[in-house]
């Protein structure tokens, strides 16, 4: 799995997001002021002006301490009746059409059906509750305009806040249950789905070669387009090797004249790995010199660097606390290598690779461990306490090759003129397993997330926009935040082209993105007019939401755990813009006449 | 008067409102300085043609508009204060109400506005569904409900907070006769309960019944205002009606009026108004069911 930027400690996050939020709320909050000064000494002069912002801001202090949790569960409560009456159910029966037509279109002969299946129910269920959440926030509000009934709502003692709350809690409410049923259904059927088992073949269990120990091999029947090779023990027990991403259990039982093979259900088909990353990761260029990166293959995304093959370049990861009592039955290590072939080689064969673990201090190695590294493939294997060196005396994993907690792991190309490239989370020791049924709720949690911030901005837009521009802008900010980051780097220059003036210039004049354009003075006023709009996009993408940063659907579909911190950052993230977006609805409620 | 006095309710000190487009041109000019105190237990009445400002000069002082100049105060205090509403209830021109809900739900609903505990909802709503006669609809949805219905259970709401002042936005649109009588009785009956009400309508006879004063709005501006007894009044007229009078009687009578210089308009039987002859009706007939209607004499 990619992970870009591993998430920050929560305590560490949480003191610079807050003093972010504070920046921001009070940047926001003294131009809101100063704009409202304007419009309003516009209208009633210096002094008249003064008045009214001093009077909209002693008026705002009052109806905060006066909101009232009756009012806005009441409020909250009229939100959910409107959205039964505008049929959200039907978002979740088109939810289910999906599910049950949804063999039609997965490959059921996937490599790696789980994170296939995953990946589809939670990413269908995201778009379903945003949608919906976009729908039902951004015209509630302008419709209760519109036909007058909000005359009867502010004409009692409700403040313009509780107005903007209620709803918001009241479509979360709503996404909140929606949710909740799409992920037992979703639970059910991935679950469901992908549960299978075997038969044995029996025809085909033979002696395993050159085993005199009375171990035999032989092979699963085919089920859900896949077959298993069995190896049994002469005690009867046995398992599968790895297909699809699984393994089962065998055992044989035998009941007098009669032998059975009973086949488990699929063995880590659903998993929630704890990983434990590297605390470093550094490469050495193919003459051994220390380098910060390896060798770019080509590809702009430069997430991993690479290794060339039979030369002394390595990648070096480093890990810390490392200890018996964490790892008492050896090291359980998961390797994902992107091979990268500049010749095609033997297709069928992986490419050649060592991994060597090293003391730190000491520079002591084991023995290398070989492999075939497959493209994208996760590896795993586990490295027993009682090792090797490379001149073959024995050695102790905790005892010799750790030093105080620190270990590392070096890997190593073999094969001529072919590269492995490689990222910090690339290799990881698997410290544990969580329960898949909690990261799935997690996942969940995750798009709760989501909807709640969707929801935010289509009411704070409504509070002042009709209905359908209100969707509109909502689906702005979303779209927006998919691409806050391309964005941010457009407007910090990184991007080369120029900002959007330069490009539409580029565009127009068909230049591509790497002559500089012609010195005078169009370009200067290209460049002026670039600095006022990457000034305007820098601020904008550093209020949007990156909407990529609260989507947990990768970690449950490649198998990892949904750690708690980065979890905790996005629900305290959105709570923090729902509190923005009712502030933010609020004025624009109070100094709105319903009535027109 | 002043603004601080307990008497005054609602008092308007130049108000005005310009309705503008969205470049801030002037479109209309709803009301025009309106200057007006209401005191506390009176029946006002807001009078005038369509478009004469009455509605705005409503939602003025409900805060549903923000005036272009002027202040409008309720109980002594700005019309958009929220606050105000504590002690405030509103009928609309239309029942805007929530149509999926019912009428137990709407009534619980906007008692949880006012932040009533649950207890004090249920005793109010069963109150005022009974109040409004809709015992016997309050599980059907609004939306099943007839315009008539419909104006009951929206006044019900403007009284769910036992408000001092009620704003009716005509309130007799839409009722039948006897609605529309049972309407005006229960204006009557707030008033007698030390209530401010304040209505506007079009529907003249419904306003002369109630109302102790009426403000007439014309193109914006308030061309009069008064109590309606005084304004009503032909101070150079002089009606006599007496029963059982003979035809000598009558020509005596004419003779004491030529004696005193005056002239006899019409000396006739007094007619009834077609609302009392058929509320008369409606009466009999629930009275003595199957009973057919009199020939034509």
């Amino acid at each position: 799995m990619v992970l870009e930027e591993a998430p920050p400690p929560f305590d560490a996050w949480f003191g610079s997001a807050f003093l972010f939020f504070l920046q921001s709320a009070a940047l926001l909050g003294v131009l809101a002021l100063a704009i409202g000064y304007v419009v309003a000494a516009f209208r009633y002069g210096p002094l008249g002006g003064g008045d009214v912002v001093y009077r909209r801001l002693k008026t705002a202090l009052g109806d905060l301490f006066a909101m009232s949790p009756r009012r806005i569960m009441a409020l909250s409560w009229l939100a959910v009746q409107e959205s039964l009456r505008r049929r959200v159910l039907v978002g979740f029966a088109v939810f289910v059409l999906i599910l049950l037509f949804a063999g039609w279109f997965l490959d059921t002969q996937s490599s790696d059906p789980a994170t296939l299946y995953l990946s589809f129910v939670l990413t269908s269920t995201t778009y379903l509750v945003l949608l919906m959440a976009l729908f039902l926030s951004a015209f509630s509000l302008p419709t209760d305009i519109k036909n007058h009934t909000i005359y009867t709502i502010v004409t009692k003692p409700v403040r313009p806040g509780e107005i903007v709350l209620g709803r918001i809690l009241g479509f979360a409410t709503v996404g909140t249950v929606l949710l909740a049923l799409m992920g037992v259904i979703s639970y059910v059927f991935v679950i469901r789905v992908l549960n299978h088992t075997h038969d044995v073949e029996v025809a085909s269990l033979k002696a395993a070669p050159n085993d005199t120990t009375g171990t035999r091999i032989g092979r699963t029947a085919a089920n859900q387009n896949h077959r298993h090779n069995v190896t049994l023990q002469p005690d009867g027990t046995g398992s599968t090797d790895v297909v699809q991403g699984h393994w089962h259990e065998v055992d044989e039982v035998v009941d007098g004249d009669e032998t059975t093979y009973i086949v488990s259900a699929p063995r880590d088909l659903f998993n929630a790995r704890v990983p434990a990353y590297a605390t470093n990761l550094r490469f050495k260029d193919r003459t051994g010199k220390a380098s910060t990166k390896g060798v770019n293959v080509g590809n702009e995304w430069t997430y991993r660097s690479f290794i060339e093959g039979a030369t002394l370049a390595s990648a070096t990861w480093t890990f810390e606390d490392v200890t018996p009592e964490r790892f008492p039955d050896g090291l359980p290590i998961e390797m994902t290598v992107r091979v990268f072939r500049s010749h095609k080689g033997n297709i069928e064969k992986g490419i050649l690779g060592s991994l060597v673990l090293r003391n730190p201090r000491t520079g002591l190695t084991s023995a290398g461990i070989n492999f075939e590294a497959k493209d994208g493939y996760i590896d795993s294997r586990n490295i027993l306490p009682e090792l090797t060196d490379p001149s073959g005396n024995r050695i102790n994993l905790f005892d010799d090759l750790v030093d105080e907690g620190a270990l590392e792991l070096q890997l190593q190309c073999l094969d001529m003129e072919q590269y492995f490239g490689v990222a910090k989370p690339d290799l990881y020791l698997r410290a544990r397993d969580a329960s898949f049924a909690l990261n799935f709720v997690k996942s969940y949690v995750g798009i709760w997330v989501q909807m709640l911030l969707v929801t935010s901005f289509g009411v704070m837009f409504s509070t002042f926009l009709s209905g359908a521009v209100a969707m509109m802008a909502t689906l702005a900010a979303l779209v927006l935040g998919f691409f806050t980051q391309f964005i941010y780097d457009v407007a910090v220059g990184t991007v080369e082209g120029g900002g959007p003036v330069e490009s539409f210039v580029r565009l127009i004049t068909q230049r591509n993105v790497t002559t500089e354009l012609d010195p005078g003075l169009p370009r200067n006023v290209v460049n002026a007019l670039d600095n006022v709009f990457m000034f305007f996009m820098q601020s904008v993408t550093s209020l949007l939401p990156d909407f990529r940063r609260f989507s947990d659907v990768d970690y449950v579909a490649y198998g990892f755990d949904i750690p708690l911190n980065l979890l905790g950052m996005q629900i305290v993230s959105a709570l923090g813009y729902l509190i923005a977006m009712s502030a933010i609805g609020y004025f624009f409620l109070r100094t709105r006449e319903v009535a027109r | 008067m002043s603004s601080e006095s307990p008497e005054v309710i609602v008092e308007t000190r130049n108000l005005s409102k310009v309705y503008r487009d969205f470049w801030g041109r002037q479109k209309v000019r709803a009301l025009k300085a309106l200057d007006l105190e209401i005191r506390r237990g009176e029946i006002f009445g807001l009078l005038g043609p369509n478009g004469s400002g009455k509605t705005t000069t409503i939602k003025l002082l409900l805060g549903l508009l923000f005036p272009t100049s002027g202040q409008a105060l309720i109980f002594g205090r700005d019309a958009t204060d929220v606050s105000k509403n504590e002690r405030l209830g509103y009928l609309p021109e239309e029942s805007y109400l929530y149509r999926f809900l019912n009428a137990e739900e709407t009534l619980d609903f906007y008692g949880r506005l006012f932040d009533m505990p649950a207890r004090v909802r249920k005793q109010r709503t069963a109150e005022l569904i009974e109040m409004v006669g809709l015992e016997w609809a309050k599980r059907r949805q609004l939306k099943e409900y007839s315009k008539g219905m419909a104006r009951r259970i929206g006044l019900a709401q403007a009284l769910v907070n036992d408000p001092e002042l009620i704003l009716l936005d005509e309130p007799t649109s839409g009722l039948d006769p006897i609605g529309t009588r049972e309407m005006k009785d229960l204006i009557l009956k707030l008033k007698a309960q030390g209530k401010t009400v304040i209505m506007c309508s079009h529907l003249l006879a419904d306003v002369q019944d109630v109302c102790d004063r009426i403000a007439i709005l014309h193109q914006g501006e308030l061309k009069e205002l008064g109590r309606v007894d005084s304004l009503l009044k032909l101070r150079d007229e002089t009606e006599i009606r007496v029963k059982g009078l003979s035809a000598a009687g009558q020509a005596e009578i004419r003779d004491v009026i030529e004696r005193h210089h005056a002239s006899v308009l019409t000396m006739d039987n007094p007619t009834t108004t077609l609302e009392e002859l058929f509320l008369s009706i409606v009466r009999d007939s629930e009275a003595r069911p199957g009973r057919r209607a009199k020939q034509e004499s």
